[in-house]
């Protein structure tokens, strides 16, 4: 990666991003790809931009996902890329669907605890918005010198199933395309689809593969005789199609969703959100680039954003004069109604409150809410705490953990301490949470978490021993408040281009569109 | 004269239908049930139905019972029908815009028509009496039917050893295709060009000829080019054709518009006289288009209608000259490059270079009945349309030619305007090397697809992409949009002559696969790209289905491929297994025995129903496991078939 100096400007930032996913974007080794593609499968991306639309977007799920895990060692970032699974949402026959589709190039397609984590994500983000799923089946199975971290708990390998059946039985459609190996669990993920494709001569199924079969049986059989195509498909029945090749696969999965009714999921009450007329920005999202600092201290005016990200520039902004480090506006983001919540400083109790009774509004009017995160926290200090700032915070977390609307989060600048909690970190389930490459994430500051931790020590006596003390805290903050740190562990959705924000944003609107808003209630909100 | 009936249908009659308006005429169409929408019924003032376009009585009644003064045959159909001339002449008030019924009949016989140019003057094939020793014969030797016409009973005979059999086969197809088995025998023209003049005589013994055509470029006596005035002919022999043609006019006693077909020997530079058309030619439009009357144009259909209600010409010899060259083609509906097919279908999508019928003075003139949507079917003739091209010189003539038939456009249906484009854009017509004979041995090049289809590639894609979209500002909008990186490509999988391509378009970067694209214009179905730098045109129609491309005049139908297509039995899928339990009745082959794909092999009877056991593909029986009569459990293996290697 690129050495980006003190204060490299956003657009190093933006092309140190493309530097990176260009670099996962390959895949596994050029071995293991020429292996791949030498026995006429297609690669894994390859595969994606042929199941969906012709020119169809493909809106990526943490493609930079277990980026600096799992290596040999400090320097190996791209041990295993993306970890090993592609997944995001496309359209296929003019429908958003989610595609969930291993990398056999990677580590044969292997589960790490990462790629557990983002299957389980896609799946989550189908079930949010009643979303087809189709999984593209090219996988080992467990990574098993780390089983203990894939295999036994609630969120491991064994939910993936249990969602299957889950979004089965609510309506959501689970489609396979069974394109390479497909070994043990692996097995039960196109046998738990409600329909499903095998390659011929290329792709398997088996419970135990002929090695396993061998050791607790002693028979000896091929893989093709014990779990290939034929066999699944004309004796098994595990699969119900046989394709001559990936291309072949492909076509048929796109002709399995054109017989999917038009919209996925039982009917459930709610609100539904459409879309109005579209009108671009009046500046382009190009200049995001030039009206942000990178630097998280400086300070700016958020609404500079906002005018870059929705429709026709324009915003209703509520309570302007009130509560100023918050902005809250009504605005139309790719003609979808949304509600912003925008840091614009410290937050203040009259902030706090100012975004619940926001929150509110857009709960109680069915619109969507996108939280524009820059924060350092909520201010402290003797006379905010007697005051009660942390019962003006509780309502906001409250509100925001209560919200019925779908919500979108963007860190475009700090995400620290419970600010995170108040504009909908990941924990207050967005539907989706997207990171600018400038942004920084963690409990506290680095500073001031050495700080305290030299605080409570009582053994540092000069100043060289507190400095001692702090200098690894500090580095280890830097470390992880990076978000590539974050979205190696999926605490987001991707880093993404700032000038990419509307578009992103628009697509998350319209995929969340899909599924209907139910009526809002709220815990207890304290007075 | 108030009232016209246009006794035919299709092109010709919409452009006798345009004279008629013109001239203030009112205008009755007849049609037949099929073509209760055709073009010409619109056209017409009244539309009247008749059983067929050939049916003299219902047609006469329908001119009486509409009030038309005349009727005007066209081409084809009855035009040359003197049963159907001699009908209008016994009823009064309605005339034929044709010649009278004698002299059609005179001339509508070879034999006759020769005695009457002999009489004339006129050089005629030398010819051999049927009586006379075939050996003596200097072949080779075209043994023809007298009442022939269209290369029907046509024979060339080139030893006399062939020669008692085709004076038999010529006989045998006069006999049935014209109810006369009269045969002529000539000496036969090896290299020979069609040259035919135009005459109008009216029916005061004025007769003008309005120079000549050259037919040469015909495949089986079917014209594919046509051009005025002849490009190789000198002079003299000029002069020796039309003085010849306006002479057996005289002769014969004609009257109206008619044309003298006649046979240059291109290696003896002798003319000779062929035959007499006595009605308006398909190829009209190249003499309307070169010759000029005191400079101006003339309407041969307006002559027909003064001629026809009793007006004398108005104008003489020497009022006619020649101004620049024209060159015609003819669009039928075949497939010139699969064995010249007839075909039939939905003109899905129609394109012509200039709007048909319009100013005739322009340098594209069209004479069309065919539009987007009609359905052309094989029961009428096969041709569809004329594009004609006018330029200063011959040259300029046929290069706005093949200009306009790359703007020609047939989609849905194939015709043969790419291989009109091919002859006319081709070295040897360029220099007028094209025998009448020459179409029938050469073979010529059916075009590349690669331009089509790079075109239909990059079609499909725009057309997917958020230029055509039905959702403006859609966030998924079809620009290919992936997570800061390069966008992706947008793949079109087509079905080709070669097998399936995949082409990869990448719409911003204006590539297809390794072309450079320039998009000049994709609008209305027209594609102008520069591919490389290289400017086309094309007609494009993507459906579900298919993307289809008309380039250089050629139709090229590219299919999408079928994820549930039958990909066919693979090769080692010859095992032939019990589908049900049951009973094998009959085993009809032996281990080693060729067998073709589908042939039956056996039968068994299953849960009271006859199953054949049929061959999956060609090849060798290699293994027969039952014997009729023997129970068979369900998935047993009855017979073993082999693929032939070359298979």
């Amino acid at each position: 990666m690129r050495d980006l100096g003190d204060a490299p400007s956003m657009r190093d930032l933006v092309a140190d991003l493309r530097e990176r996913l260009a670099v996962v974007r390959q895949g596994g080794s050029e071995a293991a790809r020429a292996k791949h593609t030498g026995r006429g499968k297609l690669l894994v991306r390859d595969r994606v931009d042929r199941l969906l639309d012709p020119g169809s977007p493909f809106l990526e799920l943490s493609p930079l996902a277990a980026y600096g895990m799992y290596g040999r060692d400090a320097d190996d970032l791209n041990a295993v890329p993306s970890a090993s699974i592609v997944t995001g949402i496309g359209r296929v026959n003019g429908r958003e669907v989610v595609v969930i589709a291993n990398d056999a190039t990677v580590k044969g397609g292997t589960y790490y605890p990462m790629t557990v984590k983002k299957h389980l994500r896609a799946q989550t983000v189908a079930a949010d918005n009643n979303l087809p799923c189709i999984a593209l089946v090219d996988s080992g199975g467990a990574f098993l010198p780390m089983q203990d971290d894939v295999f036994p708990d609630r969120e491991h390998f064994g939910r993936i199933f249990f969602n299957q059946a889950n979004l089965s039985a609510q309506g959501v459609p689970q489609i396979a395309a069974v394109m390479g190996s497909c070994t043990a669990g692996g097995a039960y993920v196109p046998a738990m689809s409600d329909e499903t494709v095998i390659v011929k001569e290329q792709g398997t199924i088996f419970l135990g593969g002929p090695p396993l079969v061998k050791a607790a049986t002693g028979e000896v059989v091929s893989a093709e005789d014990l779990g290939g195509g034929d066999v699944h498909a004309r004796k098994s029945g595990v699969v119900d199609h046989l394709a001559e090749d990936d291309a072949h696969a492909l076509a048929i999965v796109r002709s399995i969703v054109d017989t999917l009714p038009a919209t996925s999921g039982y009917p459930t009450p709610g609100r539904r959100i459409e879309p109005g007329p579209v009108e671009e920005p009046h500046e382009s999202p190009d200049s995001l680039y030039d009206v942000v600092p990178t630097d998280t201290r400086t300070p700016y005016d958020v609404r500079d954003v906002i005018r870059r990200i929705v429709d026709g520039s324009r915003m209703h902004e509520f309570k302007k004069l009130y509560g100023e480090t918050l902005v809250t506006c009504f605005a139309k983001i790719h003609g979808y109604d949304v509600g912003i919540v925008a840091n614009n400083g410290i937050l203040f109790s009259e902030s706090a409150l100012k975004g619940a009774h926001f929150i509110e509004l857009c709960n109680q009017r069915g619109i969507p809410l996108v939280f524009l995160q820059n924060i350092t926290g909520f201010m402290v200090g003797r006379e905010y705490e007697n005051r009660g700032i942390a019962r003006d915070g509780a309502k906001l977390v409250t509100a925001v953990a209560c919200s019925v609307v779908p919500k979108f989060t963007v860190v475009i600048g700090g995400s620290f301490g419970a600010g995170n909690y108040g504009m909908c970190g990941r924990a207050y389930d967005p539907r989706f949470l997207w990171m600018w490459p400038n942004a920084r994430i963690s409990v506290m500051g680095g500073e001031q978490a050495a700080s305290v931790l030299a605080t409570v020590r009582t053994d540092l006596e000069t100043d060289e021993q507190v400095e001692a003390f702090k200098a690894p805290i500090r580095d280890q903050y830097e470390t992880q408040g990076s978000p590539y740190y974050s979205t190696a562990r999926l605490w987001d959705d991707g880093v993404i281009d700032p000038a990419d924000t509307r578009r992103v944003l628009g697509m998350g609107l319209a995929v969340a569109a899909n599924a209907p808003v139910p009526d809002p209630s709220y815990g207890i909100f304290r007075m | 004269m108030d009232a016209l009936l246009v006794a035919n249908r299709g092109e010709i009659a919409l452009r006798v239908l345009r004279t008629a308006h013109a001239t203030g005429l009112r205008t009755v169409a007849v049609f037949t049930a099929a073509d209760r929408d055709a073009a010409h019924v619109r056209e017409a003032d009244e539309a009247l139905e008749v059983p067929g376009y050939l049916d003299v009585e219902a047609i006469v009644a329908a001119a009486r019972d509409s009030g038309a003064e005349a009727i005007h045959p066209g081409y084809g159909f009855l035009s040359e029908r003197a049963a159907f001339a001699r009908e209008i002449e016994g009823t009064d008030g309605i005339v034929l815009v044709g010649p009278g019924s004698g002299v059609m009949e005179a001339m509508g016989k070879k034999d006759a028509a020769r005695d009457i140019a002999v009489a004339a003057g006129v050089p005629v094939v030398p010819s051999y009496d049927l009586d006379a020793d075939p050996a003596g014969f200097a072949y080779p030797v075209l043994v023809k039917a007298a009442a022939g016409g269209g290369g029907k009973g046509m024979r060339i005979v080139r030893s006399s050893s062939e020669y008692d059999a085709a004076l038999a086969a010529a006989r045998r197809e006069a006999l049935s295709a014209f109810g006369d088995d009269t045969i002529l025998i000539e000496k036969y023209v090896e290299h020979g060009r069609h040259i035919e003049v135009q005459v109008l005589a009216d029916h005061h013994g004025n007769v003008v000829h309005l120079f000549e055509r050259d037919c040469s470029t015909q495949r089986r006596h079917q014209k594919v080019l046509e051009e005025a005035p002849a490009p190789t002919i000198t002079q003299a022999q000029r002069e020796l054709v039309t003085r010849s043609a306006v002479a057996l006019c005289r002769e014969v006693g004609y009257t109206n518009a008619g044309t003298v077909e006649f046979l240059l020997d291109s290696d003896s530079g002798e003319v000779y006289f062929l035959e007499m058309n006595t009605r308006l030619q398909v190829e009209h439009p190249v003499t309307e288009a070169v010759v000029r009357v005191r400079g101006e144009r003339i309407d041969l259909v307006e002559q027909q209608l003064l001629v026809a209600a009793g007006r004398p010409l108005d104008f003489t010899q020497d009022d006619v000259t020649l101004e620049g060259h024209a060159v015609e083609a003819r669009i039928y509906a075949e497939d010139s490059f699969g064995g010249f097919l007839p075909q039939a279908g939905t003109a899905e999508l129609v394109r012509w270079p200039a709007t048909p019928f319009g100013d005739p003075a322009a340098p594209v003139r069209v004479d069309a009945a065919l539009e987007s949507g009609q359905v052309v079917t094989s029961g009428f003739d096969p041709m569809l349309g004329k594009v004609i091209a006018w330029g200063a010189d011959r040259e300029e003539a046929r290069t706005t030619l093949v200009d306009a038939l790359d703007r020609t456009g047939v989609l849905g249906l194939t015709t043969n305007t790419g291989f009109v484009r091919a002859l006319a854009a081709g070295t040897e017509f360029r220099e007028a090397a094209i025998d009448t004979a020459w179409l029938d041995h050469a073979e010529v090049a059916a075009p590349d697809p690669e331009v089509a289809l790079v075109t239909a590639a990059w079609v499909d894609a725009v057309l997917h992409s958020p230029r055509f979209s039905d959702r403006p500002g859609d966030p998924f909008a079809t620009d290919g949009w992936r997570v800061a990186g390069p966008h992706a490509r947008t793949l079109v999988a087509l079905e080709t002559p070669e097998g399936r391509r995949e082409l990869r378009v990448d719409v911003p970067g204006h590539r297809v696969d390794d072309y450079f694209v320039r998009e000049h214009r994709l609008a209305d179905h027209t594609a102008v790209l520069s591919l490389d730098g290289s400017r086309e045109t094309a007609y494009v129609n993507a459906t579900a289905h298919k993307v289809e491309v008309a380039h250089r005049g050629q139709r090229h139908s590219f299919e999408r491929p079928d994820a549930f297509a039958d990909h066919g039995p693979a090769v080692g899928d010859g095992t032939l297994l019990a589908p049900m339990p049951g009973t094998v009745l009959d085993v009809h082959v032996t281990v080693g025995q060729q067998v073709d794909e589908g042939e039956t092999l056996g039968a068994m009877e299953a849960m009271k129903m006859e199953l054949a056991l049929k061959a999956p593909f060609a090849g060798t029986v290699t293994e027969v496991h039952v014997a009729a009569g023997q129970q068979v459990p369900l998935g047993a293996v009855l017979l073993v078939v082999e693929a032939d290697s070359a298979g």
